[in-house]
């Protein structure tokens, strides 16, 4: 599918309205008030940030597919990279990250977001840490996860650089570990 | 020769139970050593903030009784002598927004101020005998706009910066937020429109 295509089947797709800032004052909330359950364990922050994302990622991917009128599997793993930033990014959050990095492989590569509608108006605790150990979109690695796992293939998913942490940009690194082959499940004896 | 013309001295954020959340000192031009000095020290503009306290109240009263101005500006305040004149803004939960103004905070060469052609240079330098109303908007829109943005983000937590409810009387820590106030106390000059 070629990537003019992907990008068109994302502006073509109909969005619900919801208020934005609705949407990120509640992401807020809910990362602040894990910093607070968790006495400020950022790396346990994370763990649960993504761990919510992954069981948002297992429902949302039948939206996704719904939404996006999606036919046929992607051929490679670059075609899902491009339908995950052209057509997933922008049904679900407006915005189209771009692709970066790929290794020689095919298997790794960068999404970069220019905007980041969650982090609008987030300034990280000033307690030394925070800025090291958290990562305040963590979510979004769980959904990619999660809604890849359902269409079989395993990634792995994390940000490498953020621009509350005071990097230049935002970007997040996701690897394809492999493709998940149909099991049968076990036969009972 | 060189005309005076007003500038920021302090801006001040207040809360609703009358703690200060907020302080910045902006230094003023002083024509005896040529450089840039506070005309007041912090304490003392500390002590002219807690003078506006009562203004506030007081015209907050008689708004309530004439049913008007739940947001607003309340225009000056009161003026503490011939330099410095404090306004007021008190937004709708009762977070007040103070600017001190010093009428001779900045020099500006009389020459350019005569040849200045278009009417806003010409309130500039017409300004030196005084603000007119609703000068003092713009920055509170942009205070105001600040404030917000504090608000909105999820670490900042409004509970700890007030004392009764709260747990304590904080003051804003916010990086963003000082930066704000200090871009917009450094940038102001009477007829600017928006900051």
């Amino acid at each position: 599918m070629a990537s003019s295509k992907a990008s068109r089947l994302g502006e073509e797709t109909r969005m619900d309205k919801v208020n934005a800032e609705l949407v990120v004052l509640t992401y807020g909330t809910i990362v602040a008030q894990l910093c607070k359950d968790f006495d400020s364990d950022y790396v346990e922050v994370n763990k649960q940030l993504d761990k919510m994302g992954y069981n948002i990622g297992l429902r949302l991917i039948e939206d996704y597919l719904a939404k996006s009128n999606t036919v046929r599997r992607c051929s490679n793993f670059r075609e899902t990279a491009e339908m995950i930033a052209k057509v997933g990014f922008k049904i679900f959050l407006n915005i189209t990250p771009t692709i970066t990095n790929w290794t020689s492989d095919g298997k790794q590569f960068s999404l970069v977001f220019d905007e980041n509608p969650f982090a609008d108006f987030v300034e990280l605790p000033d307690d030394g840490r925070a800025q090291d150990e958290l990562w305040y979109s963590n979510i979004l690695c769980g959904v990619l996860r999660g809604a890849l796992e359902m269409v079989q293939m395993q990634v792995e998913a994390h940000f490498i650089s953020d621009v509350l942490r005071g990097n230049d940009t935002t970007e997040m690194r996701i690897s394809l570990i492999r493709y998940i082959d149909d099991e049968l499940p076990p036969e009972d004896d | 020769m060189a005309t005076a013309i007003p500038s920021i001295a302090c801006l001040g954020v207040i809360g609703r139970n009358n703690n200060p959340l907020h302080t910045s000192i902006f230094p003023s031009y002083d024509p005896s050593t040529n450089s840039f000095q506070p005309v007041r020290t912090p304490l003392q503009f500390a002590l002219i903030l807690s003078s506006t306290l009562d203004v506030f109240e007081l015209r907050s009263r008689q708004n309530a009784a004439a049913g008007v101005g739940l947001t607003g500006d309340f225009g000056l305040l009161h003026a503490v002598d011939d330099r410095l004149a404090a306004y007021g803004f008190e937004t709708n939960t009762g977070t007040r927004f103070v600017v001190i103004v010093d009428m001779r905070g900045r020099r500006m060469d009389g020459a350019v101020a005569a040849g200045l052609a278009d009417s806003r240079d010409k309130r500039i330098a017409g300004a030196a005998t005084g603000l007119r109303e609703g000068e003092m908007r713009p920055v509170f829109k942009a205070m105001q706009v600040a404030y917000i943005r504090l608000m909105q983000n999820p670490f900042f937590d409004p509970d700890e910066h007030s004392p009764p409810a709260g747990q304590g009387g904080k003051k804003i820590t916010s990086r963003k937020f000082g930066e704000e106030m200090r871009r917009i106390g450094e940038n102001w000059t009477p007829g600017v429109t928006n900051l």
